[in-house]
């Protein structure tokens, strides 16, 4: 594998996203990423699934049970936008150990840096350009993206800041 | 126009397996045929050897990212330009 800069990866990472969002047809906040999860496309139908459970370990993991679709296993007793972004960033690990994210080199493209590539991820799947953009239009202000985006106040910070920078 | 045919390239890839399949079977000049890139855009990136079709995606971005650069550059307008006609002008009403 060639070398990649942490710009590039991050295009490609929302690109990734982008792809997922557009499929979902998601035209306004919240992206339903716990709907994607549980009614996958065709290609990813034995790869993603939510699991409940009770742990004080972690918040989100992915794991693939032998012989069984690999599921996000989530904790339960987790705020909202923290499980949300939870499953969106446990989603990436999701999408590299699948058939088809082998078949396009995800695993030596993303593994190195996979926590920063899994986040990164995350805030483009939940906070898309184009929706941020257009709550930008509507005079959308920092201190309701939290609640427009129903993601944990930090993540809509740095969502809004990489926004930004990519507009200018 | 270039880049953002490039985007929706890589964004279609990640649910489209089909793409994927064009790139590892050498077919992937008739996919790039089909988007808004220059003629001499679509021989280079469809030229490009990679191990991967996220490793191609990459090479693809470096690419028409350095296109797209030049194309700005050139479009620019030179400094020395917009002050020329003045310095000229005020030159001449000197003469006079």
């Amino acid at each position: 594998m060639i070398p990649v800069t942490s710009e590039e990866r991050q295009w490609f990472l929302s690109n990734l996203a982008l792809g997922l969002v557009e499929y979902m047809g998601v035209a306004e906040p919240p992206v339903p990423v716990e709907e994607i999860l549980k009614h996958p496309p065709s290609l990813y139908e034995s790869d993603f699934g939510v699991v409940d459970m009770y742990s004080n370990l972690w918040d989100a993991t992915f794991a693939r049970p032998p012989t069984q679709r690999g599921s996000v296993f989530v904790r339960i007793d987790l705020p909202p936008d923290e499980r949300r972004f939870a499953l969106a960033r446990e989603m990436l690990s999701a999408l590299i150990t699948s058939k088809h994210g082998r078949a396009m080199g995800l695993s030596d493209f993303l593994m190195t840096d996979l926590r920063e590539s899994a986040e990164f991820f995350a805030r483009k799947l939940l906070m898309p350009e184009t929706l941020v953009t257009a709550f930008r239009r509507r005079k959308g202000r920092l201190q309701s993206v939290s609640e427009t985006f129903q993601v944990p106040p930090p993540v809509a910070s740095m969502g809004w800041d990489e926004s930004s920078a990519a507009l200018n | 126009m270039t880049m953002q045919a490039l985007n929706q390239l890589v964004a279609r890839s990640i649910i489209d397996p089909a793409i994927v399949q064009s790139f590892s079977t050498g077919r992937i000049g008739e996919l790039i045929s089909d988007l808004d890139f220059s003629a001499e855009l679509r021989e280079r990136l469809s030229g490009l050897k990679a191990s991967s079709w996220a490793e191609y995606a990459v090479l693809a971005y470096r690419v028409v990212k350095a296109t797209e650069r030049a194309t700005v550059r050139v479009e620019l307008p030179s400094p020395a330009e917009g002050l020329l006609p003045e310095q000229r002008k005020s030159g001449e009403e000197r003469v006079a």
